[in-house]
């Protein structure tokens, strides 16, 4: 065994050989009691001087089990060394306390002989097999000298004999024969009972770590896919940065460098751009803290129980009326009242959902309708937001919540457009729980959906929420 | 003699305005605000230099706008200055074709008046 394995089998088995050697201890008292009640009957056996034999057997055996008793109960760590160095001196007095009483209750004759085959049994289970080899050599040793002594009368043969003489002795064979097969099948049961418990655990441990390993495979794969979306954000946002400054310090550069003549109609266009690209940039800024804020404060965010999604959209059209009567656009909704979710953030929520009417507003043609709708779905709030507008291209149907995607007549219709609204109203409904979907015909129109989960709430409610249910 | 012409192409009109600006004293300037209109005007009048940016409606669309051009037999030859971040041009080239630099050379945006004027002339010389 290497000193690895030898360290691992001791740290697994001594617990166990601890437990083995108390149950052995208070199995122990039953021989002392059997011994004391042998020396009680052992006159109307025909063994007459027996009696204190087995009464000094049971005195020996009990002041031994105690001081095993105590040195278990003392030990306060399970070195599995001085644990299996208890375990054979305590077998070792076994069988010579056995090899008394056998030689007392008849020698080779002794019904109690079957004993040495049970303390084989119950050795094996607690100490290593090479010195069980040696203790079962030495016991058939000491039977065997035992029985030249008794029959060269070196020592005393005590016979069982009385008063039913003949079948006595038979009878107290079959009844030791039977009690040690009762005695082996407990001892049995009791060590597979462990064994079993173990290799169930086991089973169990093995087959939580395999899920563990498999989560952790995919939470690494869901990492880097998100560290890879990251870079590609942070490579997106500082190009979106980067080309206004490029444009607004081209312009700059002309007017200083006396190319362009500030006062010039041209010089005031270059100054009147480059002030609007300062603005769009502000824009820009912005709306970048504010999807920053939504990704990483969720913790943070004033979670609030029990928000009316019905307020909130009644809330936002209201809000937005003035800006599409600006434009001649009629907004028509239909709110379901009774729509409350669990948990919402409503400053973000407001955010969201005005972001979608907003657009809808700003990329409808003028005159045009805007539709909002908010009803149940189940368990779920469906708000949609519907338009006649110029709509979206097939090709950019996939991106439109990606950061800084734009359509080319978004662009056109919207200059000051920043291309991270939808994406805000991405990660607020996400981190609502809900889902967000859009239809689109170019030129036609287009329809925003999020659908969100009534009884949802953020990880750190959970509980909270569970507790109010019970 | 007349002026050469350069083609410019970007979606920006006051960066299209700013580089009208520094080039025009010299040079016949026209201009596009996308890959498919730059293309269309390519065919009207074949232009002697072509300022392209990359990122305009699309993310590679300058890129796709250089191929198109060099993958043609007649204008294949046409002088190519793509106006772009360092990063962006070499981040955008190796998603579209790693071995494949579409153009004769590039500029940082923003570029420096004088820069410009000595790069285009290098080309044009």
């Amino acid at each position: 065994m290497s000193p690895e394995s030898r360290t691992r089998f001791t740290v697994i088995y001594a617990p166990e050989l601890f437990e083995r050697l108390r149950w052995f201890a208070q199995l122990r008292w039953l021989a002392v009691a059997g011994l004391g009640f042998g020396a009680i009957i052992s006159p109307s056996l025909g063994l007459t001087e027996a009696r204190s034999a087995l009464l000094l057997v049971a005195i020996f055996v009990a002041i031994y089990n105690l001081f095993f008793q105590w040195r278990l109960r003392a030990a306060t760590d399970y070195l599995y060394e001085n644990l299996r160095s208890c375990a054979i001196r305590q077998m070792v007095m076994d069988l010579l306390a056995l090899g008394i009483t056998v030689h007392f209750t008849g020698g080779l004759e002794s019904p109690l002989q079957v004993f040495f085959v049970f303390h084989m049994a119950i050795g094996t289970v607690m100490i290593r097999t090479s010195i069980m080899y040696i203790l079962a050599a030495s016991t058939g040793l000491g039977v065997f000298l035992l029985y030249i002594a008794e029959g060269w009368g070196v020592l005393a043969h005590h016979a069982i004999t009385g008063s039913a003489a003949g079948g006595l002795d038979r009878q107290l064979n079959m009844w030791a024969l039977l009690l040690a097969l009762f005695m082996v099948v407990y001892l049995t049961d009791s060590v597979m009972s462990s064994f079993k418990r173990h290799s169930i655990k086991l089973f169990d441990t093995s087959a939580a770590l395999s899920e563990r390993s498999e989560e952790l495979t995919r939470l690494l794969a869901e990492m880097r896919e998100l560290e890879q979306r990251k870079s590609h954000y942070m490579k997106i946002s500082a190009h979106q940065l980067r080309s206004p400054l490029g444009t607004i310090r081209s312009s700059l550069d002309v007017l200083t460098s006396g190319l362009v003549d500030p006062s010039s109609e041209r010089g005031k266009r270059l100054l009147a751009g480059a002030s609007e690209r300062v603005d769009g940039l502000l824009t820009i800024v912005s709306a970048l803290l504010e999807l920053t804020k939504v990704r990483e404060g969720q913790a943070k965010a004033p979670w609030a129980q029990g928000v009316s999604l019905a307020q909130v959209v009644t809330d936002v059209v209201d809000e937005m009326g003035l800006h599409a009567e600006s434009r001649s656009i009629r907004i028509l909704s239909r709110v379901d009242p009774s729509l409350v979710l669990e948990w919402a953030v409503p400053p973000d929520l407001v955010h969201a959902i005005g972001n979608l009417v907003h657009n809808a507003i700003i990329y409808s043609n003028e005159g045009g309708e805007v539709t909002v709708i908010a009803e149940r779905r189940g368990e779920q709030a469906m708000v949609c937001v519907r338009d006649e507008g110029i709509g979206i291209p097939a090709g950019f149907i996939d991106q439109v919540f990606h950061e800084f995607v734009r359509t080319p007549g978004g662009r056109k219709q919207v200059v000051e457009g920043t291309g991270l609204g939808l994406t805000i109203v991405r990660e607020v409904v996400e981190a609502h729980g809900g889902t967000v979907s859009v239809r689109s015909i170019e030129g036609e129109g287009s329809e925003f959906c999020a659908l969100l989960p009534l009884g949802w709430a953020p990880a750190e409610h959970l509980q909270s929420l569970q507790g109010g249910n019970e | 003699m007349a002026k050469k012409s350069i083609l410019l192409i970007d979606d920006d009109p006051i960066f299209r305005e700013a580089i009208s600006a520094v080039l025009e004293s010299e040079y016949e300037i026209r201009c596009a605000e996308n890959g498919t209109e730059g293309l269309r005007k390519v065919d009207e009048a074949r232009p002697d230099l072509i300022l392209l940016d990359v990122m305009m409606d699309h993310l590679s669309e300058g890129f796709d706008v250089a191929r198109q051009l060099r993958s043609d037999e007649e204008k294949k030859t046409i002088p190519i200055i793509m106006l772009t971040g360092v990063d962006e041009f070499y981040n955008v080239r190796m998603e579209v074709d790693e071995s494949w630099v579409p153009c004769d050379r590039y500029l940082e945006k923003p570029v420096a008046p004088e820069i410009l004027l000595e790069q285009v002339r290098d080309v044009l010389a």
